[in-house]
């Protein structure tokens, strides 16, 4: 089919909301909020995440939240901090108080120096959460097992991460998010580790439904022309998938008739 | 009367609710979540609920994040 009819009815629905833009995007690691919003309104993201933090009574903080709304973003809080289900549970209630969504990242990683997520404690959250009424879009390592569990436990999508949070390693995972998108039911959401627009781009013409960058964004010399790249690449990606890629052979397949000429010519 | 929020001592008036104790603290209403003694108040409650002597109030503030 044709890719003109297949963009026509290519929407992303996650939950209730649906979505034009492929790229979410995280507020984190920005220099300054002025950055920061120009940076998220160039990406023309429509999903961007939130933490949550138990208030520092000496200081004030800036408010985000103002300028974000006023940008009409959808806000996804996540659960960032917490090392078990049951503060990621606590703190996904906290968050829906705070920013009066019941959408939530729900990320569990005790780990510091590798933050990966913790599966069991992810799942045991997930399945309370999802019958509290939470839309849940955990973030996973790439097993396509967990993937399928925790669907079964009514998460709205699943996000398995490309390589260690923050770490702009690209898409270590290839094999397993090629097992994961093939079998999944809910969107596919590529998060972590995406460090260039062409690990979006690879993530994209794999047929991941989306990509969730913060740090290769927020940390670039250009936080605002990154994100622009990144958006690009991320549309590239999905036009790429939506248009059929050729298959892979070990051996040359030409793309010039193989006639005679030149020798016959001598 | 004396209560504790985030850990700290802190004197407010009898009868306080948790939206004047937000005031008090300068503290906006948008984006913050408030538990007492570990329990989430839902924000509809905010006006109802009056804080008591020896409160330890938790008050959450949505950030930036990835």
């Amino acid at each position: 089919m044709l890719f003109k009819e297949l963009q026509s009815k290519d929407k992303l629905i996650i939950g209730d909301k649906s979505f034009t833009s492929r790229l979410f995007t995280g507020t984190g690691k920005f220099n300054d909020q002025r950055t920061m919003v120009a940076a998220l309104k160039a990406s023309r993201s429509e999903l961007v995440t939130m933490a949550l933090k138990r208030v520092d009574m000496q200081h004030q903080d800036d408010d985000i939240l103002a300028p974000l709304i006023k940008n009409g973003m959808n806000l996804l809080p996540n659960t960032s901090g917490a090392r078990n289900a049951k503060e990621a549970v606590f703190a996904a209630e906290l968050a829906r108080e705070a920013l009066q969504t019941n959408w939530v990242k729900l990320e569990i990683h005790p780990d510091p120096k590798y933050l990966l997520p913790d599966p069991i404690e992810t799942l045991k959250a997930a399945e309370v959460l999802a019958n509290k009424g939470f839309i849940v879009l955990p973030y996973i390592h790439a097993d396509p097992v967990l993937c399928k569990h925790l669907e079964a436990a009514g998460c709205a999508a699943v996000m398995p991460l490309g390589a260690p949070i923050g770490s702009n390693k690209g898409i270590k995972t290839a094999e397993f998010l090629e097992i994961i998108i093939e079998q999944a039911n809910v969107p596919v959401i590529v998060d972590a580790g995406l460090g260039s627009p062409s690990h979006a781009a690879l993530a994209m013409e794999m047929g991941a439904d989306a990509v969730l960058v913060n740090t290769a964004i927020a940390v670039a010399g250009d936080p605002v022309a990154m994100s622009e790249a990144f958006a690009k690449a991320v549309e590239a990606g999905r036009q790429a998938y939506l248009s059929g890629l050729g298959g892979q052979s070990t051996q040359a397949i030409a793309s010039s008739p193989l006639t005679a000429f030149l020798e016959a010519s001598l | 009367m004396k209560i504790q929020v985030n850990e700290q001592a802190l004197e407010v008036s009898d009868n306080t609710n948790i939206e004047q104790l937000l005031f008090q603290l300068d503290k906006p209403l948008i984006g913050s979540a408030v538990a007492i003694n570990q329990e989430i108040i839902s924000r509809s409650s905010w006006i109802d609920t009056v804080i008591h002597e020896g409160d330890k109030i938790s008050l959450f503030q949505a950030i930036a994040g990835g």
